[in-house]
């Protein structure tokens, strides 16, 4: 228990010392947002019918984004905190964990609450971004939001964990991240509206474990069920797996059977490490 | 005192090349144990199978009682591990570093503070404690490894090379710690080196090439048993000089480094009165000395452990692992 706390606690202190990560890590979000978002949201309302009146007036893309940009944030935090393990193994300091007395499964459990907290904080960052957008966020969303973030930070960590697992070096490990989390991204209704897609593409959203993360988000900050229900569709917030409008309980159950996967996964990869 | 470590018949094989060759040895409780040999003797590998790092292929060992392979939490916590590459997180405090560790060895709360300090004075950095590592000289680096690795007062020691790259003044401090330690403290110490004179200061030493050991004794012994003393000549035709000198005193002549001829005679000054005044060839250089461990492996295998070339190498190795952070 001791190790695991220190394994996570190792991982938050690094994360706070390093502020060019801490800067950096507004950068792609504050791009995604101001330039892509406002970019896109002429186009967007445009797409909508430019309707000025009725209930898609009320579309603004950057709201829309706003949810989805939470979520990239913390995907990509949770899933690439795992090149810490990858790192820790290029520059030595993981003989120092491995040929300690823990149990290899407690320093894998470790890790992976070090990444979601990591992502968590990173996630709940992003607020900062709340007063320039216009979006209204309440104390009780926050208080939604935290258990719902570390969830899905809790499978995205362990995913990373599983990857990690297997690799040597930091370059591969990038590599394959990027690969992995691009498609996901795209395919989650992040960055755009899951309305009106291809048969192919709409099997490959369902089956994107990011889509119900990135709902959830969604549901808790964006309130679709005070909308209209022409807007709700217009935004794509009417996820439907089987003609079932998915619910978010059914979301919260989805994503911690599959953060129990991952995590039981990447913790048996975990312990098969040779120093 | 009973055996800490005992090992027998250790095999590692990689794919189809075989770098530790069947070790058989123990250790005493208390002792310096040595292990000296050329790059890729197979030192590092051994050691990493006594520490549990790496399983062995074949082959049994046991430190402080417990099986290597079948109890490896319990030898993990009976050992301190100095690896010959660094294993600090640089980006954090000394203190960060020591605290991480006793946590990771499950040391109780109340004694954490006394042994930090107790560790820190051992090796000379009380006042270093809260600063980053990243900001420490390579010979600090390394005194904390060694802190670290006592934090939980190991019944052994394992060093993996623990000196290479640092200076000599450095390498002196280093050593005065160890022996320090091993008053102290009473605990064992398993090193490994291709430093002759740290080979001297040890209670035993094995040496060890091609993965396998070809000596394993005290260094008094291993150079006795060199037989004699060694003269070192140079003269203005060696290769004449090698033919005459192994003719005349039916002797292996060697030809060192530096244009030396190495040979071994039993009594050393009586022989060399008389030698000089025979011999033919003009000499330029003339040298008489105790064997030392380098004679032993040059006696055991016919080649020197050259520690010159071997630590510039090392260095190298070093530098090129650390890596810019
Ligand atoms: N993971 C590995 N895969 C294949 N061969 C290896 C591996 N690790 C070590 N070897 C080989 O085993 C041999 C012994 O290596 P080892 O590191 O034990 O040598 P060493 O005695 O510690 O040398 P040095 O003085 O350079 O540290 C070398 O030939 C090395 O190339
Ligand atoms: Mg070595």
């Amino acid at each position: 228990m001791e190790g695991i706390i220190a394994i996570w606690q190792r991982d938050v202190i690094k994360f706070f010392r390093d502020r060019a990560r801490l800067i950096g890590s507004f950068a792609m979000p504050f791009m995604f947002l101001i330039l892509f978002g406002s970019g896109m949201s002429g186009a967007m309302s445009s797409m909508m019918g430019g309707a000025n009146q009725g209930p898609l007036a009320d579309f603004d893309f950057v709201q829309f984004m706003f949810p989805g940009i939470i979520g990239m944030t913390v995907f990509n935090t949770a899933i690439f905190s795992a090149l810490s393990v990858v790192q820790d193994k290029e520059f030595g300091y993981m003989r120092e964990i491995l040929v300690s007395p823990m149990s290899r499964v407690s320093i894998a459990i470790g890790k992976v609450l070090g990444g979601s907290t990591v992502a968590l904080f990173q996630g709940l960052m992003m607020l900062i971004f709340v007063p320039f957008i216009g979006v209204s966020i309440s104390f009780v969303m926050i208080f939604q939001l935290i258990p719902v973030m570390f969830l899905v930070a809790f499978a995205l960590s362990s995913l990373g964990l599983l990857i990690a697992s297997s690799l040597k070096t930091s370059q591969g490990f990038q590599m394959i991240i990027q690969i992995l989390i691009f498609p996901m991204l795209f395919l989650s209704g992040a960055l755009f509206p899951l309305s009106g897609m291809p048969a192919w593409m709409n099997f490959l959203v369902k089956i994107n474990p990011l889509t119900y993360s990135v709902d959830m988000f969604k549901k808790i900050i964006l309130q679709p069920d005070q909308m209209a229900p022409a807007l709700r569709e217009a935004m794509g917030l009417d996820l439907t797996v089987f003609n079932h409008i998915i619910t978010f309980s059914e979301e919260i159950i989805v994503v911690a059977l599959l953060s129990i996967i991952f995590v039981v996964l990447a913790t048996m990869r975990f312990s098969r490490t040779e120093a | 005192m009973g055996n800490i470590v005992e090992v027998s018949g250790l095999k590692k094989r990689y794919k189809d090349f075989e770098a530790v060759k069947g070790v058989d040895l123990y250790v005493k409780e208390g002792e310096i144990f040595g292990f000296l040999g050329p790059n890729g003797a197979g030192k590092s590998t051994t050691i990493n199978m006594l520490s549990t790092i790496i399983k062995p292929s074949e082959g049994m060992a046991k430190v402080n009682g417990y099986d290597n392979v079948t109890e490896k939490n319990k030898v993990r916590a009976s050992i301190g591990l100095i690896f010959q590459e660094s294993t600090l997180d640089e980006k954090l405090t000394a203190n960060e570093n020591l605290m991480l560790h006793c946590k990771f060895y499950g040391i109780e709360k109340q004694k954490r503070e006394e042994r930090i300090q107790e560790v820190l004075q051992i090796v000379d950095l009380t006042d270093r404690r809260s600063d980053i590592v990243e900001t420490f000289s390579g010979g600090m680096k390394r005194r904390l490894e060694i802190a670290r690795g006592l934090l939980h007062y190991p019944k052994v020691l394992f060093l993996d090379e623990p000196t290479v790259g640092l200076d000599p003044q450095t390498r002196a401090h280093i050593w005065e710690y160890i022996l320090k330690l091993k008053e102290k403290a009473g605990i064992t110490i398993f090193l490994t080196t291709h430093y002759m004179d740290e080979a001297e200061i040890c209670d035993r030493v094995a040496v060890m090439d091609n993965g396998q050991l070809i000596a394993l004794d005290t260094p008094e012994q291993l150079k006795s048993n060199v037989g004699g003393d060694i003269i070192e000549v140079s003269t203005e035709d060696n290769q004449t000089a090698k033919k005459i000198i192994e003719d005349t005193y039916q002797t292996e002549v060697t030809e060192m480094e530096n244009n030396l001829l190495s040979f071994q005679v039993s009594k050393g000054s009586e022989f060399l009165v008389e030698f000089v005044k025979q011999f033919d060839i003009p000499l330029t250089s003339v040298n008489l000395r105790r064997p030392t461990l380098n004679d032993v492996f040059l006696h055991l295998t016919g080649r020197e452990i050259r520690e010159e070339t071997v630590s510039q190498k090392d260095l190298m190795k070093k530098n090129m692992q650390r890596g810019p952070h």
